[in-house]
């Protein structure tokens, strides 16, 4: 009998080592974090989840413990010795014309005449590319001399899977397209979204925002 | 992540909530950042805009919103030249116009449904058209109509270090 009671002994002993290295070294949650995961599981907040969570979990995770402490007592050492693998995001897709999105050579003065930006209440500048005119101007200085300029559309899909079409002007060089500038970026829908009257309660591509989404990009 | 307040939209003489960012591309295309400064996790772009849409063209006719550093931002702020009104010509995509009862409530970006979604197609800021989508319809009669945040937690103006929960 008194070696169980040493077996239970240290198996408290080991109990308090691990609770105390886990509270020293875990990283609190963030609010974000938590207000994210919330959103995804609502049950998150309900009572029987965090007595489920925070109380019996908890509780019968010391039991085991104690009770089969030589296998705690390896995993940690374990996890010691192995070499924490650092995660690495996935690398972002940097979205580049390429020859097959070229459209039409056009000349500097061609595009700025059929993209001058014209409105009734005169709200916009009567420049080409309106708001964006000082963009373009930009865009230009950029240009090395024998560039051509080019229209172009293509679609694109991110990292993250979003669709998108993007169109514009991009200079290109030897026949290789280089700096573009933006006329036209928009999401592409799903089919299911093209069927406006299909109705669905299944998330959607634009249930998030898109600004939230190129934030998430 | 928090249920994003929505942009303002009068459209056929009603002011309705607009779930959709347009003036984000404008910053997004000139390749810049918008230098607005969150002060509530239900506004993290930092600013709300009022549009207007005049024989299918969609204007920004105002703007509310904190710069970095602090200061209260207007149109000028943005289009200095334009403070009343700015042709949004830059914008193409759809604009999402939630209708009727609140179907499910989703405390992250503008991801609550709603009966309906109005949506508006729009072509380097013109209306090209317009459609509606059926999404459902509410189970309960008291179900809450019209976009709303359930929550959120404010910052100080001065700090986003500490907040309070509003």
């Amino acid at each position: 009998m008194i070696y169980l009671y040493w077996y239970l002994g240290i198996g408290v002993v080991v109990l308090a080592v691990v609770y105390g290295a886990h509270h020293l070294t875990k990283e609190k949650e963030s609010d974000s974090l938590r207000e994210l995961l919330e959103a995804v599981n609502p049950d998150r907040k309900k009572l029987s989840y965090r007595i489920l969570n925070n109380i019996v979990a908890p509780v019968l995770a010391a039991m085991l413990v104690i009770a089969v402490w030589p296998l705690a007592v390896f995993m940690k050492v374990k996890e010691m010795f192995q070499k924490k693998e650092s995660y690495v995001s996935p690398e972002e897709r940097e979205f580049a014309v390429e020859r097959e999105h070229l459209l039409e050579r056009l000349t500097e003065q061609e595009i700025e005449r059929r993209e001058v930006v014209t409105d009734p209440l005169k709200a916009a500048p009567e420049l080409p590319f309106g708001h964006l005119n000082a963009a373009w101007q930009e865009f230009l200085k950029g240009r090395a001399e024998g560039t051509e300029l080019w229209s172009f559309s293509a679609q694109w899909q991110t990292t993250w899977g979003r669709k998108e079409l993007r169109c514009g002007y991009v200079m290109v060089q030897d026949g290789a397209p280089s700096a573009h500038f933006l006329t036209v970026w928009k999401d592409i829908p799903d089919e299911a979204d093209a069927d406006a009257n299909a109705g669905t309660k299944a998330a959607r591509s634009d249930d998030i925002p898109r600004w939230l989404r190129k934030h998430a990009d | 992540m928090t249920a994003q307040i929505a942009e303002r939209l009068h459209y056929l003489g009603e002011d309705v909530a607009m779930c959709t960012n347009p003036l984000d591309d404008y910053f997004a295309m000139r390749g810049v950042n918008s230098r607005f400064q969150s002060n509530c996790t239900a506004l993290w772009r930092g600013y709300v805009g009022s549009w207007e849409i005049v024989d299918d063209r969609l204007y920004l006719v105002s703007l509310s919103g904190t710069i970095e550093g602090g200061a209260d931002a207007t149109l000028a702020t943005i289009f200095p030249d334009f403070p009343d009104r700015v042709f949004a010509h830059w914008y193409s995509g759809t604009i999402r116009i939630p209708q009727g009862k609140q179907l499910e409530y989703v405390h992250m970006g503008y991801g609550s449904t709603f009966e309906r979604d109005l949506l508006l197609d729009i072509e380097r800021g013109l209306v090209v058209a317009t459609r509606v989508r059926h999404n459902g319809t509410a189970d309960s009669e008291n179900a809450p109509e019209g976009y709303e945040v359930g929550a959120m937690t404010v910052f100080p103006r001065t700090s986003k270090g500490e907040g309070e929960s509003a």
